[in-house]
């Protein structure tokens, strides 16, 4: 509980510096991209600049398609991909994509064109039934989810890919279109392909407006919702529908390998930063559509950088950023949440020894000689002199000539950690059966992370006990609220 | 449907006989290649589904493509050696990644293999188009596989012996290789799979079989890579193994039903891509899943059809 | 006696006839015929693989049925199930799912509040007074993944309290939960119990069923016995429903293809 309680503290403070470096790292990759085709192709600077100017002055149509499209893209996907990764079905998508391509094929030859209505509607059906046998498997052989999934992607690929072989002996057919479902070529995307996008957008986000209770019921226990009444059937199937279509227009522009990772990142990145659903819809939304808007950018810098593969490593680099910086359970937090843990653990256990040495003789003198400090410690005087530093800086104990005093607030912390840890090894030996000469390890981890309200609790269920197992004074909370005076016996 | 698309006549004789006797040349190697290839993606896969891994293959067969690309950008030019080290050590840099988003990140395995392998395939991809003057790396052949181009390199001859074209010769070496491992480690292998607890107790190094398994899984995988391409791979690695689940439940049976159904769907996939004139590879899956779904239909043990006549015998 | 000939009579809040359920080859539940009335405390009993959470998944339709019918007050589950509560097992569900206790325990209302609504005002206050019941009302705000297996327990049996329902179906509400919150939740039970509703509640510990529940269902493929706790808790039933002839029983039906027997 300790545990939560720094977390809130320490993720407000690291905000800004997650948002700093998130926004430093993103410029580098955003220079590291040039740099690179600069190396390929040793074009020069200023025509980088001329070109992104270009691109944010959104004037050309064929920029402002792309720009909308994979916008569009971004977020459709990012939302569906929300309840995917809370659901633990990332994987659905991977063997969705792969499906669809027989579909796309099947809709090709139906009247031998690339029209987007027939390849949509070719790949939707595909798809649907690929994710229907998932299931079947699932349900009638004794193949896991993920070995089901493996299968339908793969084996629905090479249907697809024996079908595009085909196609592509066939004399008379336009099937140069046709390879770019494969890679995704976002520079194709026309009009038309718009229309399709933003209609599939709109009818996602309405869904999930408008049901989005029940999506919730049924991703969190499908069971219960089924036994309220709430067609939990329906509303399955009308997600998994969504998110083939939601699919299928991103194939074009981002490749049939690739579209499962504008389901999965976006929304394993929000999954790190936060634990509330809707929240981690609308970051996961957000998140895809910034993807699909920096893809398109760094991809428009370059002559012929593809859409698709730069849209998926913008996710993945905020899924990086998440990762190291994250507010919640990022690695750098982690790292500086330990190194404070051990700090104030030090600075405790040398309180602690302070009080030690002071309740020898029951608080007769006012300080605690460096050397007494050592010899409880087994340290030498200069390691003991160190820490003494450390306790000064931090406002808990004054130093003077070699000498330690309690300020009233050490005094109040040192009496709080030897109350702890002896309440704990007299639950332990009253409440759990310890053997009295076993519990001193345990207190020792548990007093520095026991609050307040714990305390209190241990304090109740032990009757507000004086003495400790091995018949040492308890110093009670009510005491430690009052300044005790420095050399009080106040205790005894 | 436009009339210009009609399957053409199916003549049983030049699609399943003809391959290996009167056009051996042409397909001998290829069929001993697909078979090599098939086999050792089987027997290993059978493990992977034991450890509900099956995905882990997808993630590693994704992550070899830039592995290429950097080794063949590192080295500069397209030495086996130097490409086989690049993507061998890209799968495995795949593995960890994923196992450490596993570990350290409230994630589960499905999201961190999905965001794995696409983020390394996109790398892949972005290096081998940027450096396109440089690179001559074939998007067919990535999702393909060129099976015909690789058996028909010339053979290797050893003095007067000729034996077999270079990728059979890897290929074989590397089914010997699985057959060899799991022969020698089978017990630790069952084990580990299937109780990790009772394995460390027996004195079996869980980890060390984990991460043995993970290289020889990027072995099989980068190996089979030319042959059959990128995501085909998952389907030679899941699908004798599932066809197998649907036959038996004893994991001796199941190695040598793999091989069968490794076998046979290479004779069906060429006899398919002959009639139909497609792809060798993607056929040979194809012919593969044919094998599963009848599986599936009529095994004997919950077969489709035999649930169904249970169940109406339940019933009455 | 007239006017009983007159009155025609009150359904038994649920009936089960002749219910067959069967998992693959094996029969589950086989030919199972049961009658329960109102304000009754009845807890199901039996060996692993008995069959309990199959007969309160097939009540309310969460599991295909091979034969029979069940009704509650004589009409189809269908058509009353927004007057029947479940508890799932705990570990149905991923308790790492990002929601709030409230946001679980408001689900209880769903089924109430019709497609395409949000919770109102009156749903929160009814889970705020679920969550009060079962002392977690401090809790309403958690993260579900925060809380202890009993803490766990209580929200799911908050949930079902949320639907104010007039039967349960509790799958194991005792499973890995400590003795105080075991207490915790029976007195919920019986209150429930005296206002009139009907519970079911799968239990595996036979000493404590003895002392929690009105009435005993034994079971184990089929109804063993099912009466008022003192009458059916007896050392012959119980043998009869945990071993001996029972288990053969089983072992037919496990044989059933190769035997061709049915009822």
């Amino acid at each position: 509980m300790n545990r939560t309680v720094c977390g809130g503290f320490s993720g407000r403070r690291f905000g800004a510096l997650v948002i700093g470096r998130g926004l430093a790292v993103l410029a580098a990759a955003a220079l590291l991209v040039p740099w690179v085709q600069a190396q390929g192709t040793a074009g020069a600077l200023g025509g980088e600049m001329a070109q992104a100017w270009r691109f944010l002055r959104l004037e050309d149509p064929a920029v402002r398609y792309v720009v909308w499209g994979t916008l569009l893209l971004g977020t459709t996907c990012g939302l569906l991909g929300g309840f995917m990764v809370v659901r633990r079905m990332a994987l659905v998508g991977d063997a969705l994509s792969h499906a669809v391509l027989p579909g796309v094929a099947v809709g090709f030859l139906w009247n031998m064109s690339r029209d987007p209505v027939a390849i949509f509607v070719g790949a939707t059906i595909a798809g649907l039934i690929g994710t229907a046998f998932v299931s079947a498997l699932t349900r009638t052989t004794r193949l896991k989810e993920d070995a089901a999934l493996g299968l339908v992607l793969a084996s629905f690929f090479a249907v697809g890919l024996c079908l595009l072989s085909l196609i592509q002996r066939l004399p008379s057919a336009q099937s140069a279109g046709l390879s770019h479902f494969l890679f995704g070529q976002a520079a194709t995307i026309g009009p038309e392909d718009i229309r399709v996008m933003a209609v599939v957008a709109a009818v996602v986000i309405l869904f999930v407006l408008a049901l989005y209770k029940e999506l919730v019921a049924v991703a969190f226990d499908a069971a219960f919702a089924r036994s309220q009444g709430l067609p939990a059937a329906v509303v399955h199937h009308a997600f998994m529908f969504l998110l083939a279509a939601a699919v299928v227009i991103a194939l074009q522009a981002v490749g049939v390998v690739l579209v499962s990772a504008l389901l999965v990142t976006p929304a394993a990145t929000a999954y790190l930063l936060t634990r509330s659903l809707p929240r981690l819809l609308l970051y996961s939304a957000l998140l895809g559509g910034a993807a699909g808007l920096a893809g398109a950018f760094l991809s428009f810098l370059g002559p012929a950088l593809p859409t698709g593969p730069l849209i998926v490593i913008a996710a993945s680099v905020w899924f990086g950023v998440a990762v190291l910086f994250g507010p919640r359970e990022g690695w750098c937090i982690r790292l500086w949440r330990r190194r404070v843990g051990v700090g104030r653990t030090r600075r405790e256990n040398t309180l602690k020894s302070m009080y030690h040495v002071a309740e020898v003789d029951g608080f007769a003198r006012a300080g605690v000689t460096l050397e007494e400090l050592a010899a409880r410690r087994r340290e030498t005087v200069e390691e003991v002199r160190r820490l003494g530093v450390e306790l000064r800086s931090h406002g808990l104990a004054r130093l003077e000539r070699e000498v330690l005093y309690f300020t009233p607030e050490g005094r109040r912390r040192a009496g709080e950690i030897v109350r702890n840890h002896r309440l704990w090894e007299l639950y332990l030996t009253q409440s759990a059966n310890f053997a009295p000469d076993h519990v001193h390890d345990h207190a020792e981890n548990i007093e520095h992370v026991l609050g307040e309200a714990v305390v209190r609790e241990l304090e109740r269920r032990l009757n507000h006990a004086r003495w400790d197992p091995h018949g040492r004074i308890i110093p009670s909370s009510s005491e430690l609220e009052r300044p005790a005076p420095l050399e009080g016996g106040g205790l005894r | 449907m436009t009339p210009e698309w009609v399957l053409p006549a199916f003549d049983a004789h030049a699609a399943l006989v003809a391959p290996w006797t009167e056009h051996r040349d042409t397909f001998g190697w290829v069929g001993v290649m697909g078979f090599c290839v098939a086999a050792a993606c089987g027997l290993l896969g059978n493990y992977l589904l034991l450890r509900r891994m099956a995905l882990m293959g997808d993630a590693v067969s994704h992550s070899v493509l830039p592995g290429l690309v950097i080794a063949f950008l590192v080295s500069g030019g397209r030495g086996t050696g130097p490409m086989f080290a690049g993507a061998l050590v890209a799968g495995l840099v795949a593995t960890l990644i994923i196992d450490l988003l596993q570990s350290r990140t409230p994630l589960k395995q499905d999201a961190a293999i999905g965001i794995v392998f696409s983020t390394l395939f996109a790398i892949g991809v972005v290096l081998a188009v940027a450096f396109a003057g440089q690179i001559d790396l074939d998007p067919d052949c990535v999702l393909n596989g060129e099976l015909l181009f690789v058996a028909l390199e010339p053979s290797v001859a050893v003095g007067s012996l000729t034996l077999a074209p270079p990728a059979v010769i890897r290929m074989a070496s590397v089914l010997a290789l699985v057959i060899a491992v799991i022969v020698v480690g089978y017990r630790a292998l069952l084990v580990s799979s299937f109780d990790p607890g009772i394995a460390r107790s027996a004195g079996v190094h869980v980890r060390g079989v984990r991460l043995g398994l993970m290289l020889l899984l990027s072995l099989v995988v980068v190996s089979a890579f030319e042959a059959v391409g990128a995501v085909l791979v998952v389907a030679m690695l899941i699908l004798p193994g599932a066809t197998a689940t649907l036959i038996t439940e004893r994991l001796p049976r199941m190695h040598g039903i793999a091989v069968v159904h490794a076998g046979a769907s290479v004779w069906l996939g060429v006899g398919l891509a002959v009639w139909l004139d497609c792809s060798l590879a993607p056929a040979i899956v194809v012919a593969g899943a044919a094998l599963f779904v009848a599986a599936w239909l009529m095994g004997p043990r919950g077969g489709l059809l035999i649930q169904l006549w249970e169940r109406n015998r339940v019933q009455s | 006696m007239p006017s009983s000939l007159s009155t025609p009579a009150i359904p038994p809040v649920l009936e089960i006839h002749d219910l067959t359920v069967a998992y693959r080859r094996k029969p589950v539940l086989w030919g199972v015929d049961l009658a329960v009335g109102p304000g009754q405390l009845v807890g199901i009993i039996g060996p692993n693989g008995a069959g309990k959470s199959t007969l309160i998944k097939a009540c309310m339709g969460l599991t295909p049925v091979q034969g029979g019918w069940v009704r509650f007050w004589g009409r189809p589950f269908a058509e009353v199930c927004s007057r029947v509560g479940y508890v799932p097992q705990r570990e149905t569900v991923d308790w790492d799912f990002p929601v709030s206790v409230m946001d679980v325990v408001l689900m209880g209302r769903y089924g109430r509040i019709g497609l395409f609504r949000r919770p109102s005002r009156a749903d929160r206050e009814v889970a705020r007074a679920c969550l009060e019941q079962v002392q977690l009302l401090p809790y309403a705000d958690r993260q579900i993944s925060n809380l202890s297996g009993g803490q766990q327990q209580r929200v799911f049996l908050a949930r079902a309290l949320a639907q104010e329902a007039e039967v349960y179906f509790m799958d194991e509400p005792f499973a890995g939960v400590d003795a105080a919150t075991e207490a915790s939740i029976v007195v919920v039970l019986r209150t429930l119990r005296d206002r009139g509703c009907t519970l079911f509640v799968v239990h595996h510990d036979l000493p404590t069923a003895r002392q929690y529940f009105d009435r005993l269902l034994l079971l184990n493929l089929n109804v063993v016995a099912f009466g008022p706790t003192a009458e059916v808790f007896t050392a012959d039933l119980l043998q009869r429903t945990y071993g001996g002839r029972l288990t053969l029983l089983s072992e037919v039906a496990q044989a059933l293809g190769a035997q061709g027997g049915s009822r």
